[in-house]
């Protein structure tokens, strides 16, 4: 409808196939978890309220399909994003050394201004499977990749359990929030896609 | 509701009866307000035209021709098309069929417009607007002769050329009151088709802009209160006039079989709220009560939102031609009367236009989805077909072989089978795990469902296992049950879908630049404002098209649409007409709403378990045929399901990527 929005800050959910990403959403949106949900086709996104330093702004996760396969969709989808979370799972090595796969690829695909400073969040998921006993991705050798990345904000989480899922979305909310120029801004329907004039600032996360 | 009705205008001793004695007969049809006043030595024929045709669908084959007559008949004149009997050419249709599309004595009086189209190649036709606001299919004059046509209505009734289109000539007999009632509240003309930048809507030249507010609170002032709040711009009128039509429809018989069988059709589908109409007009309710302020500003300035370009086709071919009632399912015993003694498939065609108007009974999917999907020949015998699956099966096996003798010192070595097998994993179980058939721990249809994929994967080595094929395979097992029934029948569906999951995209990339051309040919507005929006990618379509609207329909209702699409009996594409069809639908709330990429995708993915699919089968039908000739040039050659052009050695494209 109309087209004045009150800060619509736009998160991109990446990583493999099967690592939690529309768990971890639905989990942060809905509270919800489920063993049912199907394979991500296409994307889809969710919208939340959230409210920081007495400002409302509208939160949009975008959840898209996790197999490289479908990645050349991501220009239509990852364009005007604000913060791009990068998820893996602990117990799957392949999917944390993919990461910097999934990070290399949004920055050529949504061509962000200042692909230097675009703020990144990695989640490693999935900490609640088997005690942790099948975990095979250290925390120390998730951090240090996050510290190569430009000291990229790290949690762990579990979707399952709901745990660290606020924490670490609280975060990239106020990593998007960073991307954002200070003053309320007008977002137009059309994006210009090299996103020319908006301004980065920011690096990684002080909470 | 009006079944027994239709059948009293077209019962073969009248068919036969105007085909012997032309013009005299017609005037004989039934109860209706003509009958009781003509003689039939009365009647004169002003015009005759031999080879005018009606293009029922794509298919060369299925052309009716017949004859073009206008009679005259005291100071009325009446239009008549009567097919040609027994016509070699249209053998494969049944009298029945070309019955269906009769014109029988049409008054000129019901007439509102003709629209005549004259393309650069092909043949010329008319399509014949009536007041009601339905439309007879398009009349191509093989022989010539729209304009001694046009000129001959000249001659014997008022006509003028519509100011917005000069190929538009309205009839209007202003001595009749309902006439002139119902002509004043259809607009379709004045509403103009929008440009690439605006969809503002300007009706203030509208020649019958004076009669209009009177008329519609004739004829409805409860009804269209709402939509004074802009006032005439927002006039959508097509509804009151569709319900009065269908009074008209009732009390003067003298309409086609087909016009009523239409007309039936709104009727019956404004209970189940099925076709877009009375959705549309429903949006375009709230979006005008939701902002009075800004709707009643659109008279004077061009509207930012709520105005919407009418459909263009609303009012012509679509209002016709919308596909036929959908039919029961295929039962068992009408099953066998497709088959000769020994199990063969007499007549393949019958059979899928069967299935395309009703489907198969689940009963008998397991059989039938073998033939459709191309398994099994149609002539095969039942012996066949044994013989047939026993060397499947074994062939089957000999290929799973390979991945189960894969040892695991070997796997550890073998990065992309491992990798393979564990995507595989990770999706049959979240693979329709809420059905019975795979739910639960340690299903065994969940093991099956992973030996196919990981199978195929083995069969097709370069095309590999992509997300979305064990939504193609669930209901191929389900419907099975055989495990080397189902890879096969499956091989068969990836033989057409295979290039959906190719690496480069390119199967979906030239799907979704089809139903972008289709949705420019058949609804332009629409067209325009995604091109405004900058969504001509229809990636909001790419779950639709990558695995066959899995995901929007229940599980039944999607194997349903499967064995329709597979029969592919009026296009191999019809899952992008199907595609227009539920945009069509929302087109109104799209635009209306001005729904930019997000919204729009957001919308879309939402409409899952929303969309009414008899309604947009038929809807697609209709669409397909409007399109015509002019659709199937918009879809390029090898677009998925259609097999591939190439030689099949190089179908996909071999780079490696990560995964797989």
């Amino acid at each position: 409808m109309a087209t004045r929005r009150r800060m619509l800050l736009k998160v991109i959910i990446l990583g493999d196939s099967g690592v939690g990403k529309t768990s971890l959403m639905n989990q942060y949106v809905n509270r919800k978890f489920s063993n049912q949900y199907k394979a991500t086709i296409g994307a889809d996104f969710l919208t939340k309220e959230v409210q920081f330093e007495d400002r409302l702004f509208t939160l949009q996760i975008w959840d898209t399909a996790g197999q490289e396969r479908f990645q050349s969709l991501g220009v239509a989808f990852y364009r005007g994003a604000d913060c791009c979370v990068l998820v893996y799972d602990v117990n799957v090595m392949k999917s944390f050394e993919n990461l910097n796969n999934w990070r290399e690829e949004f920055l050529i695909q949504a061509s962000p201004s200042d692909p230097e400073n675009f703020p990144f969040v990695v989640l490693g998921n999935k900490v609640d499977v088997d005690g942790g006993n099948s975990r095979v991705v250290s925390e120390k050798k998730a951090k240090a990749w996050c510290a190569s990345k430009g000291n990229i904000p790290y949690f762990e989480t579990s979707a399952k359990e709901g745990f660290n899922v606020d924490a670490a979305f609280e975060c990239i909310a106020k990593n998007a929030l960073k991307n954002e120029p200070e003053e309320e801004i007008y977002l137009p329907d059309t994006i210009d896609v090299a996103g020319g004039g908006r301004q980065q600032r920011s690096t990684g996360c002080e909470c | 509701m009006h079944e027994t009705d239709i059948h009293d205008l077209s019962d073969d001793a009248d068919y036969a009866a105007s085909q012997q004695q032309g013009s005299a007969s017609i005037m004989r049809s039934d109860s209706g307000r003509q009958s009781s006043s003509s003689e039939p030595d009365g009647a004169e024929v002003v015009y005759s035209k031999d080879n005018v045709t009606i293009h029922p669908s794509q298919l060369a084959s299925e052309r009716i021709s017949g004859r073009l007559k206008l009679i005259k008949q005291g100071s009325a004149l009446f239009m008549t098309w009567i097919p040609y009997k027994g016509q070699g050419s249209n053998a494969r249709l049944s009298e029945k069929d070309k019955n269906l599309y009769t014109i029988r004595a049409v008054p000129l009086t019901e007439v509102r417009s003709v629209r005549r189209h004259t393309p650069a190649f092909g043949w010329q036709y008319i399509i014949v607007v009536l007041s009601s606001g339905l439309a007879f299919p398009p009349l191509y004059f093989y022989n010539g002769g729209v304009k001694e046509f046009l000129a001959t209505i000249k001659q014997h009734v008022f006509i003028v050329r519509s100011a917005e289109d000069a190929n538009v000539f309205l009839i209007n007999d202003f001595q009749n009151p309902l006439q002139r009632t119902l002509s004043s509240l259809e607009l379709p003309r004045a509403v103009s088709v929008v440009s690439d930048q605006s969809v503002s809507i300007d009706v203030g030249e509208s020649p019958l802009d004076e009669s209009q507010e009177s008329s519609s609170r004739n004829v409805r002032d409860g009804r269209l209160s709402t939509l004074q709040y802009n006032g005439r711009t927002r006039l959508k009128p097509q509804d009151p006039a569709r319900d009065l039509s269908i009074h008209v429809l009732e009390k003067f018989s003298l309409v086609t079989k087909f016009a009523r069988e239409t007309t039936s059709q709104i009727f019956g589908e404004t209970h189940n709220n099925g076709f877009g109409a009375i959705e549309k007009r429903r949006y375009n309710h709230q979006s005008s009560i939701d902002h009075p302020e800004k709707a009643s500003n659109s008279a004077e300035k061009a509207p930012e939102l709520v105005p919407v370009a009418a459909d263009p086709l609303e009012f012509d071919e679509a209002a016709l031609i919308w596909g036929k009632p959908r039919q029961p399912p295929l039962g068992p015993e009408e099953w066998v009367s497709f088959l000769d003694s020994e199990g063969r498939v007499t007549d393949s065609k019958a059979l899928r236009k069967r299935i395309f108007y009703g489907g198969v009974e689940h009963i008998l999917r397991k059989e039938v989805w073998a033939f459709l999907l191309g398994y099994h020949a149609y002539d095969s015998t039942y012996a066949e077909r044994e013989y047939f699956s026993v060397l499947k099966k074994s062939e089957y096996e000999t290929i799973k072989n390979q991945w189960q003798s894969i040892s695991p010192e070997q796997a550890k070595r073998f990065t992309k089978f491992r990798e393979r097998k564990g995507l595989i994993d990770k999706d049959v179980v979240r693979t329709d795990r809420s059905l019975p058939f795979y739910d639960g721990d340690d299903n065994p249809n969940v093991n099956i469902l992973r030996d196919i994929l990981l199978t195929y994967s083995f069969y097709n080595f370069d095309l590999g296992y992509c997300q979305g094929m064990s939504d193609l395979l669930s209901p191929i097992l389900f419907v099975m049950g055989n495990e080397a029934d189902s890879f096969w029948c499956f091989v068969s569906l990836m033989e057409r879908l295979g290039p959906n999951f190719n690496r480069d995209q390119n199967g979906m990339h030239t799907q979704l630049f089809a139903i972008s051309k289709l949705v420019e040919l058949l609804d332009s507005p629409l067209h325009n404002y995604f091109k405004q929006q900058e969504c001509l990618n229809y990636f909001f379509c790419f779950r639709w098209v990558l695995i066959q609207f899995k995901r929007e329909f229940e599980y039944e209702k999607t194997m349903r649409l499967w064995e329709v699409l597979w029969t592919h009996y009026m296009s191999e594409h019809l899952h992008l007409y199907i595609c227009v069809a539920i945009l069509k639908r929302y087109r109104n709330k799209i635009m209306g709403e001005q729904m930019d990429f997000d919204t729009l995708l957001k919308f879309i993915n939402e409409l899952s378990g929303q969309i009414e699919l008899d309604a947009v089968i038929r809807d697609a039908e209709a669409l397909c045929i409007c399109a015509g000739e002019n659709g199937a040039a918009s879809i390029p050659p090898g677009t998925p399901p259609s097999l591939p052009i190439d030689n099949g050695l190089l179908l996909y494209s071999q780079q490696d990527d990560e995964v797989l």
